[in-house]
Order: C-alpha cells, then structure tokens, then sequence
C-alpha cells in the first residue's frame, strides 16, 4: 500500500499441482499464515522483492474448479472478485496439463489478469511430452511460464512476467471461451441485463451470466435482489427450455461440456503425448498398497506408525516439559513471600502455562506424520481403504485418523478433522473424537481396575472400556447424521493424488502453522478455563484449618521423634487439611450440591468434586481423589489410593466400573472444549455436545452400576 | 450400463451423468462428463469404493455414486482401444497381474 510499486498476486490451482511448493519457491522464508475470514481455512501470504517491487503472494486453497461446491472454492472466488487481486497465477501442473485447465477456463471467465506457471516442466520434459507453449497462450488468452518448484526453474521468469504484465510492458489479447449457441446467445442477453447493475461492476457480468445458468447458489442469492432479477429469471427458464428440448440436458451439464470441449481442442492443438506407454510409479505403489490382501495390514500398519510416533515419541517429551514446568514452579516457590501470591503464580499460573504447553509435543509430532502423509499422497489412499466402514455409521473414510488420533489426545485429533471438506462430516466427526477414550483417560482407568479387579481381568474391564468409547462414538455418529446433520455429506468422488516425496519445508510448515494455532487461540481460552478450575478448587479458603495444620504440626514435632516418621506425619496431617479445604472450597461444595444426581450412579459428593476438577485435566481426577479421599484417613500406614479405595465402605467394584464409565463419555477437558469451539467457530455446537456428552455418561454410568450390582 | 456394473480392468465412456446437486457439481468438476473414457482399475479392499483412472487422474468413488454414472463399455485392457497413455497390464482384484 505504501508504494506504487506493490503488486498483490493471488495463486490459484488444483490440489496437487505444487502449487503451495511454487509458492514457498517464489517467497522463501517471508511468510505468514491466517485464516481467511470466517472460515477455518488457512491463507498462506508472502512476499518476493524483485527489480524494485515488492510483489505480495496469496495462496488461495488448492480447487478443481470454481463452483460453489466447497468452502475453499468460495473462499477463492470471493478473494478473486471482493480484494481484487492485480494478477492470478494458475499454477498448473505439466505432466497432466488436460484436467487441470478445467480451473484455468474458470479463472479465463472471472475475466481476471492471467498469468499461467505451467509447473513440473522437468517432469514434462522428462516424459517427452511436447507442450507448444505460444500456441496455447494464444488459445487461452494469457502468458504461460514454464516453472519447477522443485528443481526451483522459471521462478525468475515468473517474477519478470508478473512485473512486465503488471507495467503493460508486454499484452496479449484475452480470449473467451465460447459456448454452443443456445448457451453463449443466453449467456450474453442475460450478461447484457447485468451489466445495467452498478452495484454488481466489481463482478464480471458475463461471469455471473454463466453461474446463473450454472444453477449457483451463492451467485444466484447474489443477483436475485435486484430489480432485473424478474427478467433475468424468465430468460433463464427459456434457456433451460431450450436445451432440456434440444440436447436433454440442463445447461449446468452442457456449460462443463462446452469447457472440456475447448480443453480437448487445445491439448489436441497444443499437446503431444510420447507414444510410449509406461507403468507409473504410482500404478506400482498402489498395486501394493491397494492390494485387496495388503491393503487393510498397510493402512493399519501406518496408522499405528504414526499413533507410535505421536505418542511413544511424544510422551516422554510431554513428561520432560511437565518436569521443567515442576522445577520451575519450584524454584521459583520460594521467591514469592505472599501465600495467596505464590499460590496463583505457582499452582494457578505456572500450572496452567505448563498444562496448556504440554500438548505441544503431540500436536507438533501429529501434525508432522499427517502433512508427509497428506503432501505424499497416501491420505486419500487411507480414506479410500476404510470408507466402506465408516459410511456405514454416515461418517466418510477421512474421518477415520483424526478419530484413532483420538484414543491419544483429542485436541490434536479436532484440529486434524480439517482434512474434511463437508462441515456436516466434520462436525460429526468432532462431535464423538471425545468417545475415544484419550491417554489422559488412562491413569483414571489403571487405578480403579487395578484396585478392585486382578491384574488378568482389569486388562479386559479397561479394553471393554475402550470398546465402549468406541461403539458409543459411532452410534453417536449414526445419530447425528440420520438426525440433525441429516444434509449431504461429501461425495466420495476424490483424486487419488499421484505419490510425491514431499517437501520437508512444507510439512514442517504446516505442523509450525497448527502449532502456533494451537498457542494462539486455544491457549487463551484453555488458560482462562484452567485458572478458574484452579480458583474453584482453591477458594474460599477456611483459615481455621490452617491455624489448625499449624497445631497439628507443633504436636507432631513434640511427640514424634524419628525424623523420618515425623516427615511422614506431617505428610499425613497436610494431605488431610488439603482434603479438608478442598471440602470448603467451591468445587467441595459443587461436589454435595450436584451429589443428588450423581447418587443413583453410585457417586458420593468425593467423586463429584474429582469429576468437577477433573475439567482441568482427566489425570487430575485421580489427584483429586488421592487428596479427598485422605480425609478422615487414621490409619497413617497406608496412604496408597488404592488400598483407601479398597477399604472405604461406599466404594466397590460397581462404582469403579461406574466411574471408569462416566469418566470416559463425559465432558472432556477444558483444553479439547477450547480446541472445538475454536475449529468450529461458534459455542452451540460445543455446549449441545457437552449437554449429550454429559447425558450419555449418566445413563451409561446409570446401567452399569446397577447391573454390576446385581451380577457383582 | 452404468459405471457400477463394469467389472475391473473394463474400459467405458461416460454417456451421461445423472446424480444430482452437490455430488453431479463435483463430478463435473473432476471431469466425469459426457465423452470421457476411462479404465477402471481396483475396488477397494473391503469392496467398496472403486478406483477409476483417466486424462492422468486417479478417481475414487463409492459404488452407489458410480451407479448414478452411464456408461459404454469400450473394451477390455489389452485390446488395444486407445485411451491414456500409463495401462499396460491388466489388474485383477489381486493387483498380481
């Protein structure tokens, strides 16, 4: 904005064309990531300085075409035609020219500034494929520079044309693509009328002339405001008339004809295949990897490599950073003299930073094995291979990694649902990723299958558990889908994109983009929620029982001499005044008041303030256990929670299985609820799920501890 | 016929598309049109989606959209019918051939 010599360049093209390669290519490290306003979809800028200019890239979302069939197109067509771009480069990819022109004569109809990257033209030149690049640009009206972004060739050309087109230093006429007659005469009377429309100027009339008759709904809901919308209506049902009468089909269907028709004319004109024919790697890949035999032990052997990967990598990392986060909070404990102080930075503070950071290793290792797999190809192949399945339970083969990410850590496997293009599918599949019971879970399950079942039978109960997530997760699904996201899903018609090496740079691109996202946005909300379970299980405090630790203490120094016995004693003593103010605290007292409702499900107020404080984290559900249920402890032996478990009268096999129950359906963490509503964009989604979620837990918890209690 | 009754390794043209609304917009978008030919290469291991290939594209889709699909078979792998320029050999289910 500041100069004359800025030039706004967005780039357009399909997925796959390398179009995101070409576009770190011409921008090095000058990048930043957003979103496109009000959707989750990233938009990728930089800039390239050259002879002068600064010329600032967008890197729309890769599309086949221009329709208004997914939020990407729209978001791109929006781009094109609201911020005005100086220039598009399409970025095509050479070797497989033909279908990728399809967007090209979309972006010819926009009637923007053109400028063809005809990409992978090592790729071309290897394969022997003849391109007669001056004849094509005159067929399509706009200058084509050969480009690689691998080997990083034409880049500078790129950059000198973008600058000569942009200066008018060198032109070449636009070409339009004509229609069969019945269309194009359609096409330009309705254009005609549209073009009288000054508040329609920054649209391209003969554009909007075509969605019209294109049946798009958005262009449609665009125009019909106006006053010409009477007219225009009346010529559109002639037109359909006519073509119904003539070719029977609607010109939706003939207008993609008539644009395949002009792409055969010019890859017949332009285009020389070699004769040779070979097996692709790509054939040999799949004729493994898609193997009616090998194909389901390949897909699970990857998904369990990057489970691995995610997890047993991830994991001592998390414990690393959980570690650092305890050694700073103690070194830094005895730096703050006032209590209150030192508490809210101590346990409130540095605990929640700390809770909120220790994703980050997951996050980052999920995200790095889900764009190898994304950029190298076998996504799709995975989506392929287990469709069958999940369109069964209404959800798409897509949806399958983001739910098995699940069973590790649900914000990472929200954040993955991005692959899914439909909101419905999307929705549904973040809805019951919380079903799969996640790492956080498991200290929950261990501690009460272990206390009250033998070792041989709580592996069972605790897989029971994991398959109850799991069935009720799908269940769920079918529900949603047969009910209210009862609207269309994604078709299954998908690219199997051909297998890439994929570059590195973009991969750890994109798990530094989901990273920051992470940090960004869901930090601050999952901080906000972590500081307040910290207040409500903090406060008010009862100064009584503080002045009472401090007699408690004195005693024990009088009476207790072995100083390994008296530590153990004031141990002791401190776990029961801490069970004692959490008892006074809020979440104490939200534990007695929900107590009523969670009576029939074998719960007593205990379990209530662990299940309240159990928001912050599920592992906090075993800690809070472990300090409430010290309360009224005499027995000074034994402090293990297990053995407290045990003996406590009110606790028995069907609470724990009731327990383990509740804990897995109800509402996660405050971190996963963060992370959904950031990806979903609005509260209602999330709070409907919450109510459900918390529904569901009930009556589960509801059925099994009564049958336990009749069978145990 | 349609797409879904071709067997693997049969060799068709599309001859008319009649699915509806947001699944025909993205058929026609990828390139199922009328006069296109294409090869279909595998099914899924669990039998459902199919694999098609044509003008350089892997295309899945489930068995129920490739039934709204009208094809004309053309021929089978191997008898010279010219279409693509990456089939050689004849795929089986097995993937071995």
């Amino acid at each position: 904005m500041t100069s004359r010599k800025d030039i706004t360049v967005a780039l357009a093209g399909n997925p796959n064309s390398g179009k995101s390669s070409l576009f770190n290519a011409l921008t090095g490290s000058h990048q930043k990531v957003g979103n496109f306003s009000g959707v989750t979809i990233e938009k990728y800028e930089g800039y390239a300085d050259y002879n002068g200019y600064r010329i600032r890239f967008v890197d729309l979302p890769g599309t086949y075409s221009l329709t208004a069939y997914s939020p990407e197109e729209l978001v791109t067509r929006q781009y094109l035609a609201q911020d005005t771009p100086d220039m598009v480069i399409n970025v095509v990819e050479g070797p497989n020219l033909e279908r990728n022109l399809l967007l090209t004569t979309q972006l010819m109809e926009m009637e923007v500034d053109l400028l063809v990257a005809l990409n992978m033209y090592d790729e071309v030149e290897e394969q022997g494929i003849d391109i007669q690049v001056k004849q094509l640009q005159t067929l399509l009206g706009c200058h084509i520079v050969p480009t690689s972004a691998t080997k990083k060739t034409g880049i500078d050309a790129l950059l000198d044309h973008v600058v000569r087109v942009y200066e008018g230093d060198i032109e070449i006429r636009k070409n339009k693509l004509s229609f069969r007659n019945e269309i194009e005469e359609a096409v330009e009377a309705i254009a005609a009328e549209l073009a009288g429309e000054p508040e329609l100027k920054t649209y391209s009339s003969r554009w909007l002339a075509i969605k019209l008759l294109e049946n798009d709904r958005e262009v449609y809901s665009l125009v019909n405001r106006f006053p010409v919308w009477v007219k225009i209506e009346l010529m559109l049902q002639e037109a359909i008339r006519i073509t119904e009468k003539m070719y029977d089909a609607d010109p939706e269907i003939l207008i993609t004809e008539d644009r395949q028709a002009f792409i055969r004319g010019a890859m017949e004109e332009c285009v020389r295949q070699p004769d040779v024919k070979r097996v692709s790697l790509t054939d040999r890949i799949d004729s493994i990897v898609l193997n009616r035999v090998l194909g389901l032990p390949i897909f699970f052997f990857v998904v369990w490599l990057i489970f691995h990967m995610t997890f047993t990598l991830g994991t001592p990392l998390m414990d690393a950073l959980d570690g650092f986060f305890s050694w700073f909070a103690a070194a830094v404990e005895p730096l703050l003299p006032n209590d209150i102080v030192r508490s809210i930075v101590v346990d409130g503070i540095i605990a929640g930073v700390g809770g909120v950071l220790i994703f980050l290793p997951n996050i980052i290792l999920l995200f790095l094995g889900l764009s190898f797999l994304e950029a190298s190809g076998y996504m799709a192949r995975a989506a392929f291979v287990v469709d069958k399945v999940m369109h069964r339970f209404g959800l798409h083969g897509k949806s399958f990694i983001p739910m098995i990410t699940g069973f590790g850590c649900s914000i990472p496997a929200i954040m993955a649902t991005r692959t899914l293009k439909s909101p419905s599918d999307r929705l549904a599949t973040i809805l019951i990723i919380p079903f799969m019971s996640c790492g956080a879970k498991l200290p929950v399950y261990v501690l009460l299958a272990g206390a009250f079942f033998a070792p041989a039978v709580a592996a069972n109960v605790m897989f029971g558990i994991y398959m109850l997530g799991v069935v009720l997760g799908l269940l769920t699904a079918l529900l949603l889908k047969s009910t209210m996201l009862n609207r269309e899903s994604e078709p299954f018609v998908m690219e199997l994109p051909p297998y890439r090496w994929p570059s590195l740079s973009s991969v750890f691109l994109q798990a530094r983009t989901k990273a920051w996202m992470y940090l960004k946005k869901a930090g601050t909300v999952i901080l906000a929620a972590v500081m307040i379970i910290w207040v409500v299980s903090n406060y008010p405090r009862n100064p009584e029982l503080e002045a009472s630790l401090d007699r408690e203490v004195a005693r024990i120094g009088q009476q207790v001499t072995d100083p390994a016995e008296q530590a153990a004693a004031i141990h002791a003593a401190e776990n029961r005044i801490a069970a004692a103010q959490l008892e006074y605290s809020i979440a104490g007292r939200m534990g007695k008041f929900i107590e009523p409702v969670i009576e029939p499900i074998g719960f007593d107020w205990r379990i209530g303030v662990a299940l309240v404080t159990g928001l912050a984290a599920k592992e906090v559900v075993v800690s809070t256990m472990g300090t409430i249920y010290s309360l009224g402890e005499v027995d000074e032996e034994s402090v293990e929670l297990k053995s407290i478990l045990k003996r406590d009268p009110s606790f028995d096999r069907a609470t724990a299985l009731s327990l383990m129950v509740f804990v897995l359906l109800y509402i996660p963490c405050v971190a996963a609820i963060g992370v959904m509503r950031k990806e979903l964009g609005r509260w209602k989604p999330v709070v409907f799920y919450s109510v459900y979620a918390v529904t569901v837990a009930w009556i589960a918890s509801f059925i099994t501890w009564n049958a336990a209690r009749v069978m145990m | 016929m349609l797409l879904s009754e071709l067997n693997v390794g049969d060799k068709a043209e599309i001859t008319a598309v009649r699915a509806r609304n947001s699944v025909r917009r993205r058929m026609l978008d990828m390139g199922l049109v009328a006069g296109t030919r294409f090869k279909v290469l595998r099914v899924a291991p669990l039998g459902d989606p199919v694999e098609i290939f044509f003008k350089g594209m892997y295309l899945s889709l489930r068995k129920s959209e490739a039934a709204e699909i009208e094809v004309e078979k053309v021929g089978h792998v191997g008898d010279g019918a010219p279409l693509g320029r990456q089939e050689k050999r004849r795929r089986r289910f097995g993937g071995a051939g």
